[in-house]
Formats: C-alpha cells, sequence, structure tokens
C-alpha cells in the first residue's frame, strides 16, 4: 500500500490549514500575477523567501520539499534553455546579466510550483469543496469533486487487492517488451473498471435514497466565516501588492550582481 | 392500513426475461418490527427497492400493482419525497457513503431537503449519538471498519427522522461481533424509538428474538407471512431452507423425542436455555 499512501489527506490543523480557502486562492493569485510583473532576480528571491514562513507555521516542511523536488526537474528544462537562448543570442558567451536573467526565470517557476503547492497542502478536500460550493459553484462539480476525493484511496485498495490476486494466478506483470507489458495490465484494468462502474451504480441508488435533487436551495452543515487569520492575510496579500506595484513603476531595481558589488 | 402496504406487486427489470417479483401483497403495520428472510435471490432486494420508490423510479422496468408507504403511493412521489419517510440502509457499508467526514454524510440528506443549519447541527447529533458514533464524528469513511461505517449509514438515514427504517442485509459484510452491535442499535430503534423497522436478515439466530412479524420469500413470492413463532416451526420454512435459530429447531428435535417441553417456540438461545433449565427441574 506504500505506492498509494500519499494519495490520502491527513487531516492537520495549523493556523494555516484553518485559513479560508477562498482568501488562499486570493492570496496565491496576488503571489501569482506579482511573479509575472517581474523579470529581475531579486524580487523573485524575495517572492521565493516570503512563502517560506507559510510553509514553517503549517508545517509541511517535508511535502514541500518533496514537491519542489518534483519541480526540479522541470527548473532545470527552463534554466538550460533560458542559459543556451542567450549563449547563442549574444555570439557564444555567458554574461552575468543572461545568467541572471535565466535564474530569475526559473525562480518564476519555482515561485508559481510553491504557492500552489502551499495552498493544495494546506487545504483539506472538504475545505476545498465547501468553498467552492460558497462561491457558487454548481453543487454536481461539488459532489463529483468530493467523492472523486473519496473513493480515491478505495479505488486504490481495489486495484491492489486484484494486482495480488492475478499475480498468484500467475500474472507476470514486468515481462515482455513495452506493448506486452501494456496488455499484461489489462487483466487487472478489467475488474477494476467493472467494480467502479458498479460501485458507482449502488452509491446513485444510495444518493437517491438521500433525497438527492429534492430542492434546489441545499444548505450546508459546515460554513466558512472568515476569521482573524484571513483578515491579517488579507491584508498581506494587499500589501505585496501595493509594494510590488510601486517598486515595477517607481523602483529601478538593482541586480544582483551590482548589489554584490556594492557591498563593502 | 399499514404504514407499508404492497398490493398484487409484480416487476420486471428492464431487460429481464422474467419477473423477479410476483403478486406480492403484505402489509407491515406501524412500530413492528418485521424480518424479511428468504434463498438469495428470492427478491428481498427487490421488495426492498420498492418500498422506497427506487422502483419503479431509479430502475425503471415493468412494474403492476401499488405500493402504498406512509400514506403515499409510490409510484406517484418522487424518490425524494418519500426519503422523508422512509430510509434504506444497504447491503454494501462502503458505497452509500459519500462525504470526507462521518459527519458530513450524516447531515448529508438534510442538506439534499434544505434543512437550516441549527436544525441540522441538532439532528446530526442527535443521530451520532445513537448510533454511538459521535465521538468519531470528524473521520473519513475510509478510516472505519465496516460496522463502524455500517452505523453512519443508520445515522444518516435516521438523521431524516423517518417513519419507516429498512436494511437489506446490513450485516452480510461484517464479523458476527459487529454484527451484533448493528443489530442491537436496531433493536433500540424499535424499542427506544418506535420506528418501524423492516430488516432483511439470514442471520435469523441473532434477530428472530426481536422480531414481530416475519416474511418468508421464495422465488420472487410471499412463501409464509405471519408470527415468528408459528412461522419458525413450520414444515414449510424448513423446507424453503431459511436460517431457522439453532434454538428453534433444538426445541423441534427434543419434543419430537418426546421431552416434555413449554408450548411457546424458543427464538434465542437464552430462551431455549430456560426451557431447559425449567424441564430439568420438573424432570
Ligand atoms: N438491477 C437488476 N437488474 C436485473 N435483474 C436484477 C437486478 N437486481 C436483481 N435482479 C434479479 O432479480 C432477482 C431477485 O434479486 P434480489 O432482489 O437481489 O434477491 P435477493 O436480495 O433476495 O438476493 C434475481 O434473479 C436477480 O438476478
Ligand atoms: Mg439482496
Amino acid at each position: 500500500m506504500s505506492v498509494f499512501s500519499g494519495l490520502k489527506f491527513r487531516k492537520v490543523s495549523s493556523p494555516i490549514h484553518n485559513l479560508d480557502p477562498r482568501v488562499k486562492f486570493v492570496y496565491v493569485c496576488a503571489i501569482f500575477v506579482v511573479a509575472i510583473l517581474f523579470s529581475e532576480m531579486l524580487p523573485l528571491v524575495i517572492l521565493f523567501l516570503i512563502q517560506i514562513p507559510f510553509v514553517l507555521l503549517a508545517s509541511v516542511e517535508r511535502e514541500w520539499l518533496r514537491s519542489m523536488r518534483g519541480a526540479a526537474f522541470l527548473a532545470t528544462i527552463i534554466f538550460l534553455t533560458n542559459i543556451g537562448a542567450a549563449f547563442f543570442r549574444d555570439g557564444y558567451v555567458l554574461t552575468a546579466p543572461s545568467v541572471e536573467s535565466a535564474v530569475a526565470m526559473t525562480l518564476r517557476f519555482m515561485v508559481l510550483v510553491e504557492s500552489f503547492s502551499v495552498f493544495f497542502l494546506t487545504t483539506s478536500p472538504d475545505h476545498l469543496g465547501l468553498a467552492l460550493e460558497q462561491t457558487r459553484v454548481p453543487y454536481e462539480f461539488v459532489f463529483a469533486f468530493t467523492t472523486a476525493v473519496r473513493f480515491v484511496p478505495v479505488l486504490a485498495e481495489e486495484a491492489q487487492t486484484i494486482m495480488d490476486a492475478q499475480k498468484a494466478r500467475g500474472l507476470e506483470l514486468e515481462r515482455g517488451n513495452f506493448l506486452k507489458r501494456i496488455r499484461n495490465y489489462i487483466p487487472i484494468l478489467i475488474p477494476l473498471i467493472i467494480g467502479a462502474i458498479r460501485r458507482s451504480l449502488e452509491l446513485a441508488e444510495a444518493m437517491e435514497s438521500r433525497a438527492w435533487g429534492a430542492t434546489k436551495k441545499r444548505t450546508n452543515l459546515y460554513v466558512l466565516k472568515m476569521q482573524r487569520g484571513d483578515f491579517v492575510l488579507i491584508a498581506i496579500t494587499f500589501g505585496i501588492l501595493v509594494i510590488a506595484i510601486y517598486a515595477r513603476l517607481f523602483v529601478r531595481i538593482p541586480t544582483v550582481n551590482e548589489l554584490l558589488r556594492s557591498l563593502p | 392500513m399499514g404504514v407499508i402496504e404492497t398490493r398484487n406487486v409484480t416487476y420486471t427489470y428492464p431487460g429481464a426475461a422474467k419477473p423477479s417479483i410476483v403478486d406480492v401483497s403484505l402489509n407491515i403495520e406501524k412500530g413492528e418490527f418485521t424480518l424479511i428472510t428468504g434463498p438469495s435471490g428470492c427478491g428481498k432486494t427487490t421488495i426492498c427497492r420498492c418500498f422506497n420508490g427506487l422502483i419503479p423510479h431509479f430502475y425503471q422496468g415493468e412494474m403492476k400493482g401499488e405500493t402504498i408507504v406512509a400514506g403515499l403511493n409510490v409510484s406517484e412521489h418522487p424518490i425524494y419525497e418519500l426519503a422523508k419517510h422512509v430510509g434504506l440502509v444497504f447491503q454494501n457499508p462502503e458505497n452509500q457513503l459519500f462525504a470526507l467526514s462521518v459527519e458530513k454524510d450524516v447531515a448529508f440528506g438534510l442538506e439534499n431537503l434544505g434543512v437550516p443549519r441549527e436544525e441540522m447541527r441538532k439532528r446530526v447529533d442527535w443521530a451520532l449519538n445513537l448510533t454511538e458514533m459521535y465521538d468519531l464524528r470528524e473521520r473519513a469513511p475510509s478510516e472505519l471498519s465496516g460496522g463502524q461505517q455500517q452505523r453512519v449509514a443508520i445515522a444518516s438515514v435516521l438523521a431524516m427522522q423517518p417513519e419507516v427504517v429498512i436494511l437489506d442485509e446490513p450485516t452480510s459484510f461484517l464479523d458476527p461481533l459487529s454484527a451484533k452491535k448493528i443489530f442491537e442499535v436496531i433493536r433500540d430503534l424499535n424499542r427506544k424509538l418506535g420506528i418501524t423497522v423492516v430488516l432483511v436478515e439470514h442471520r435469523l439466530d441473532l434477530t428472530a428474538r426481536y422480531a414481530d412479524h416475519i416474511i418468508v420469500m421464495d422465488e420472487g413470492k410471499v412463501a409464509l407471512d405471519g408470527d415468528p413463532h408459528e412461522i419458525l416451526r413450520s414444515e414449510e420454512a424448513r423446507l424453503i431452507g431459511i436460517g431457522i435459530p439453532k434454538a428453534t429447531r433444538l426445541y423441534q428435535i427434543l419434543k419430537k423425542d418426546g421431552l416434555k417441553l413449554g408450548n411457546t417456540i424458543p427464538l434465542s438461545s437464552e430462551e431455549m436455555a430456560s426451557m431447559l433449565t425449567e424441564a430439568l427441574k420438573d424432570g
């Protein structure tokens, strides 16, 4: 089951987890916009660092590191493409500004990944569903989303059981060339799909029996209420936006190179 | 008139060659604890689906006859309206829970009905307490055992405060101990809250003692219908092959061998034990 253990969302409580997902989402979008606004290295470094307190407050360092590592491959490609392009453009020389700009592009990507991963690492699917519902996303979509999350671990377990059963009957998954290997998975896929169809019929039956679709004005057991933390985050978001726009318009942003040289 | 009444109901699933239930007429009184039993494939699940309108609304097919539940003709009322009067608990606990937490699942039906939040909170907590799931209310369903999941399913039906609760083999996926717990919860619904209970079950050893009324089905028909003591002692019941409680069988065998025993037929081992003690004292 170790392969699938990552699919389960563990319930945790932290100041960041308890924030209203809508506010968190606005924050992520603001970071996104600011990251697009700048192509200099310095502000992007700052932007990258700003999020680390969030990670620490939510104590999701390990998961965060994992997603950073996951993004490293793409980041490397972005870096190499940028630096390669500059190398050819400048006539086969590497200049300090072009290295800096390649680093900036890579950082921009990392900032995007970082802010989204902080959002998803600290927002339970339940909470997210609730936020969607209260932003007037049709309930059918929200229900499809939460039910999918609910059944991912169940289906994963079922897949594992079928796999074990078929292996016990002599199915060899790792045998043969590429096409053969894909074909090896058919005896696992078919029972899995049939099981899922049967399951969805039973689910539909149970939903109907619990008054699905009785009224358009559905109510909800929970309600999202903005709390102090949410207002703090709104203030932070607003502050970041104001500073960023001001800096963009009125400040000449030094390169890291210049900054280092100006040090005594 | 009973709280559930069917008149000559014959039903064929879409595409099926022959009807799954044939000319079923039965009557279940308010406040009764009714057991429905019979061999596998005899139409027990099908009749349960008729009781809350899944047949004919969800499974189209061809239905003849009438089903009246809580005074409503099921053909003329949508399932969601019937759901306020009849709750249905299914066999597989896993496939009737959709939400990411226990209490959210229990609230699902009430949310669908548009019940205001304060009222909903009260009813959810009430249902969770009755099924002893209150302490686990924030767990995800996948973190629960089968027995606990089935208790959540019962709670989510109870929260809608129906007059009738129907349970279709609710323990067939469970171990004997969890099954016993579920049966006790169900008994309390009937005894303490006065809810009409219809339980489909094979394990008569554990459940016959609670029943006021037994319906035995065979090949889509009602074979026997009446008082549990009368039915479980009958030769027909034995021939159909239902799981007659061991205590009842023992009583019959001892009686045939000429042992002097009382005339009330025991339905549970406790009753049998006290009867034997009595007989030994006399003898
Ligand atoms: N969804 C369905 N579609 C077609 N036939 C069905 C369906 N469900 C049950 N049947 C058939 O109806 C008959 C009665 O089944 P069912 O009511 O499930 O019996 P029981 O619950 O007593 O085991 C069986 O012959 C079964 O094959
Ligand atoms: Mg059945």
